[in-house]
């Protein structure tokens, strides 16, 4: 915020110290672009350090291709938001998630909503049951395999069951409106999604890769790896998460890419 | 046949080994007798009825199936009447007479030898060996011999053996014939069974069969090409897969009215779940309007390694908002448990714990 030295009095031409915004001579006003020497950027959007939000596939109302201008510490996203509205869109909460800045960190917090905050995993991440994750337009849950339930009643009668092989979790579809769709135990340690060949398979989904991704179990930690898909697979995140440059985050039916120049 | 020892199972007269358990069997037991007697109750006691017989052998527990498709075995010719069997019994005891008289109760030729009725389990001791007098059965009876007196039989269960081929029948008299492990007989080596398992009884001429409370039910098969009605928590079975619908129950939506995100669909009728516990189940298929079809290698839902599931089985689907299944003409039927009670027509295979039945009369 420096002031342009040698300023003159345009009122009674004497010299004005920096840092004045009148004269001392004749109490003439100094012009508020002489006060600085700052060079403003043609727009906000050139910022450095701040980030924005690109709409890819968006709430009908507001339509593809917005972007919002995180200039201020906190911007909430919701079906009722005032920063970034989607009013179309019935999977959102009210407010949904905010996008906030922690030093220098954007980052993305979950307000607690109903569908959650979806990002975009970049080659694999750990998973935990009760997790979710997206593959194209489909939702997937990771369940526990259910304790066994087979053993002899108190009469000694044995439960006659479905033939059972060892399973060591498995995955669950959940449906649009909130019911459990396909369920899939995992075969050996694995369950891979896709449009053929895989353990789940959907045909008619254009967006999902041949081999899309898939959940592994490797000793007792779970991990869910993307195939090289060309969508991506994205996992719900827990609380908050930190935000990079080329980010793809799901909130409802939208997806947004995150831009953060330099 | 050959009875296995150690296991209890019912094997073919050729086999070496036990289908059950895999122990050798008795070489001079395959010698042909002119008798069609299976083992009788008195015999039979000394079998371990606390250990269920080994499923993973396969057949042992797959009453439904008479035949599996995939198995190349050839079945064994039907044998010339008599009926050859084995020699069921232990080596200490005699072997079966060649002379036979009628039970008292049920009208079976029992070898003369035996104490016990080996199709009713009456008691022919108190009364001398094919005595055929009138005397009303002790209480300590077992299955079909629950009846008061010895009522005619109006209709019977006949066994049907795994290998397709007919075994023992059971009488079943008008009035409630208790059926289960507790009544003794071949019933009381069968751990899927439950103490009291199933009553049968006759409303007018028909056949009527009441499941009760039992842990694994009572299967009828359906006719191929009829639709029966699934209701939420109706239970069928294909092979050896047993399977539930559930009718579609979604959540609400949030109070501030956010709705559920999801997979799109285009509604579904319903779901199948593969039941793998008492309160578990395995995987699950959802069930869209026009239906999806079962078997094992053609179809929405598949089963490729249970080999009595035919290569197209069964289908379910939906008509004006209520769902059916329909067998299509499977090998070994599609079984739906009986809820609370069911009529049993004439002819009509009934599935309790690992037998497998056909209703006459």
């Amino acid at each position: 915020m420096e002031q342009a030295r040698n300023y003159v009095c345009t009122e009674c031409a004497s010299a004005v110290p920096s840092g004045h915004k009148f004269c001392g001579a004749c109490g003439g006003p100094v012009p508020a672009e002489a006060q600085t020497l700052d060079t403003q950027y043609f727009g906000a959007m050139q910022m450095p350090g701040k980030a924005r939000l690109i709409v890819v596939r968006g709430d009908e109302a507001m339509g593809e291709g917005l972007s919002y201008l995180l200039q201020a510490t906190e911007h909430v996203a919701g079906r009722d938001a005032d920063q970034i509205p989607f009013p179309s869109d019935t999977w959102l909460s009210p407010k949904h998630a905010n996008f906030l800045y922690r030093g220098e960190k954007l980052v993305v917090r979950d307000e607690g909503s109903l569908n959650g905050v979806y990002i975009r995993i970049r080659g694999s991440s750990p998973i935990q049951v009760g997790d979710h994750f997206m593959c194209g337009q489909h939702l997937f849950r990771v369940d526990a395999t259910p304790k066994d339930s087979t053993g002899p009643a108190p009469d000694q009668t044995h439960f006659y069951s479905s033939p059972r092989r060892p399973s060591a979790f498995r995955i669950t579809q959940v449906l649009e409106g909130g019911m459990d769709g396909i369920v899939c135990c995992a075969h050996e340690q694995t369950v891979e999604i896709g449009r053929e060949d895989c353990d789940i398979n959907f045909p008619d989904d254009v967006y999902l890769s041949a081999r899309h991704a898939k959940v592994e179990m490797t000793g007792e930690s779970l991990k869910l790896i993307d195939e090289n898909s060309q969508n991506g697979t994205y996992v719900r995140i827990r609380g908050e998460r930190e935000l990079g440059h080329g980010d793809y985050l799901f909130l409802g039916r939208n997806l947004l890419r995150v831009e953060v120049t330099a | 046949m050959i009875v296995c020892s150690r296991c209890s199972k019912e094997n073919q007269d050729h086999y070496k080994f036990c289908l059950g358990c895999g122990a050798e069997l008795p070489r001079d037991s395959a010698k042909p007798r002119s008798v069609s007697a299976p083992p009788p109750p008195g015999s039979s006691t000394g079998r371990t009825t606390d250990a269920p017989p080994a499923r993973a052998a396969g057949s042992g527990a797959l009453a439904s199936a008479p035949q599996m498709e995939v198995d190349p075995t050839p079945v064994q010719p039907a044998p010339p009447e008599p009926v050859a069997v084995a020699d069921p019994l232990p080596p200490e005891l005699a072997p079966l007479s060649d002379d036979t008289s009628p039970c008292p109760h049920c009208g079976a030729q029992v070898p003369e030898n035996f104490r016990f009725c080996h199709v009713c389990g009456h008691d022919l001791h108190d009364e001398g060996v094919g005595a055929g007098s009138a005397v009303a059965p002790e209480e300590r009876v077992s299955a079909p011999a629950v009846a008061e007196a010895p009522a005619a039989s109006l209709a019977r269960l006949i066994l049907i053996q795994p290998d397709g081929s007919e075994g023992e029948a059971f009488p079943l008299s008008a009035g409630p014939t208790l059926i289960g492990r507790s009544t003794g007989g071949i019933f009381a080596s069968d751990a899927y069974l439950s103490p009291e398992h199933a009553e049968f009884r006759f409303e007018g001429d028909q056949l009527v069969v009441r499941d009760m409370e039992s842990l694994n039910g009572v299967y009828i098969r359906i006719d191929p090409e009829v639709p029966i009605e699934l209701f939420d928590g109706s239970v069928f079975r294909v092979g050896q897969e047993i399977l539930r619908f559930e009718a579609p129950t979604a959540p609400d939506p949030a109070p501030d009215g956010t709705q559920h995100a999801g997979s799109p669909h285009h509604g579904f009728v319903g779901r199948i779940s593969l039941v793998i516990g008492r309160d578990a189940t395995g995987n699950s298929y959802p069930v869209p309007p026009q239906g999806i079809h079962l078997g094992r290698e053609r179809g929405d839902v598949l089963f490729p390694e249970d080999g009595y599931v035919s290569g197209l089985h069964c289908r379910i689907h939906s008509e004006v908002g209520h769902v059916f299944l329909t067998d299509v003409g499977s090998s070994n039927g599609t079984f739906v448990r009986v809820s609370n009670e069911s009529f049993v027509p004439q002819g009509t295979f009934v599935l309790m714990g690992q037998q497998l039945f056909r209703a006459e009369y």
